[in-house]
């Protein structure tokens, strides 16, 4: 989006703080319905994200999906599956549990700093970017489109066969 | 200064996405780890296809194909999960050798 600068900044800081405190709130959450619904706010935040990089198609797409397919779908699995042992103070930090979140918090952050960076030519967009994923999903990525739609039917036929039982 | 904070932001989401995942003990809970790791993909596709490639947008049509297989891979693996559980009452995952009787 053509924000002003610090707008769009401020923007990205808040967007970023509620990635974070919902990340966190997943993993670290013993009640599973809590961290459903961070998941929940996190899937938002990433779709508001979108929004200010311009992709307002991927943004809806997310929000639809997401949000209101899957996180529903996570949410009914998880109040299906109530046993008496979720309630149960569940997180015991084992040494597993500790070792492991060493070597996944010691990776190298700022490694991602030497990605060498074009330069950015600025472009009058005169089709809007739906009508551009249109096109190119109608010319270029036709084959990839058709494939999507016949794994989506399968999986819809598997789905229904394994849950009739 | 824009991009690398995006991407640092993505490689968080995906170490947090990890470690839950190997540190999981519930099925449900695995389920959920896979789709912010899904999603922490899909945000270096957007933030990359928006820096570098505004004219033919290939990673947004990626991001779109991943939400489609993340969407089927949920269905389905909620529909293995709560066959599971309507057998054996339970979603241990270290039980989770019951599908190869």
């Amino acid at each position: 989006m053509d924000l002003p600068g610090p707008i769009h900044d401020f923007l990205l800081v808040f967007l970023g703080s509620g990635l974070i405190l919902g990340g966190l709130g997943v993993v670290l959450l013993t009640n599973p319905i809590y961290s459903a619904f961070s998941l929940g706010l996190v899937l938002v935040c990433i779709s508001l994200f979108y929004i200010l990089s311009n992709s307002h198609f991927v943004a809806a797409a997310q929000l639809l999906i997401y949000v209101g397919a899957i996180n529903v779908l996570i949410l009914f699995a998880v109040m299906f599956m109530n046993g008496s042992e979720y309630y149960k103070d569940f997180n015991l930090w084992t040494i597993g549990n500790g070792l492991t979140s060493l070597v996944c918090t010691n990776t190298s952050w700022y490694g991602v700093i030497w990605t060498t960076r074009s330069n950015q030519i600025i472009e009058q967009d005169l089709i809007s970017n739906s009508q551009q994923i249109g096109i190119h999903l109608a010319t270029d990525f036709f084959l990839p489109f058709e494939f999507i739609s016949i794994i989506l039917l399968v999986a819809l036929i598997g789905a229904i066969a394994v849950a009739r039982q | 200064m824009m991009l690398e904070h995006i991407l640092v932001l993505s490689a968080y989401l995906f170490s947090i996405g990890i470690y839950g995942l190997i540190t999981s003990r519930n099925m449900v809970r695995a389920l959920m780890y896979l789709e912010l790791i899904l999603n922490a993909v899909n945000i270096n596709f957007v933030t990359f296809s928006d820096f570098f490639d505004s004219w033919q947008l290939k990673g947004n049509i990626f991001s779109i194909f991943v939400i489609a297989i993340a969407a089927t891979e949920a269905a389905i693996g909620s529909a293995i999960v709560s066959s599971i559980y309507c057998n054996r009452k339970s979603t241990r995952i270290n039980q989770s050798t019951l599908l190869n009787k």
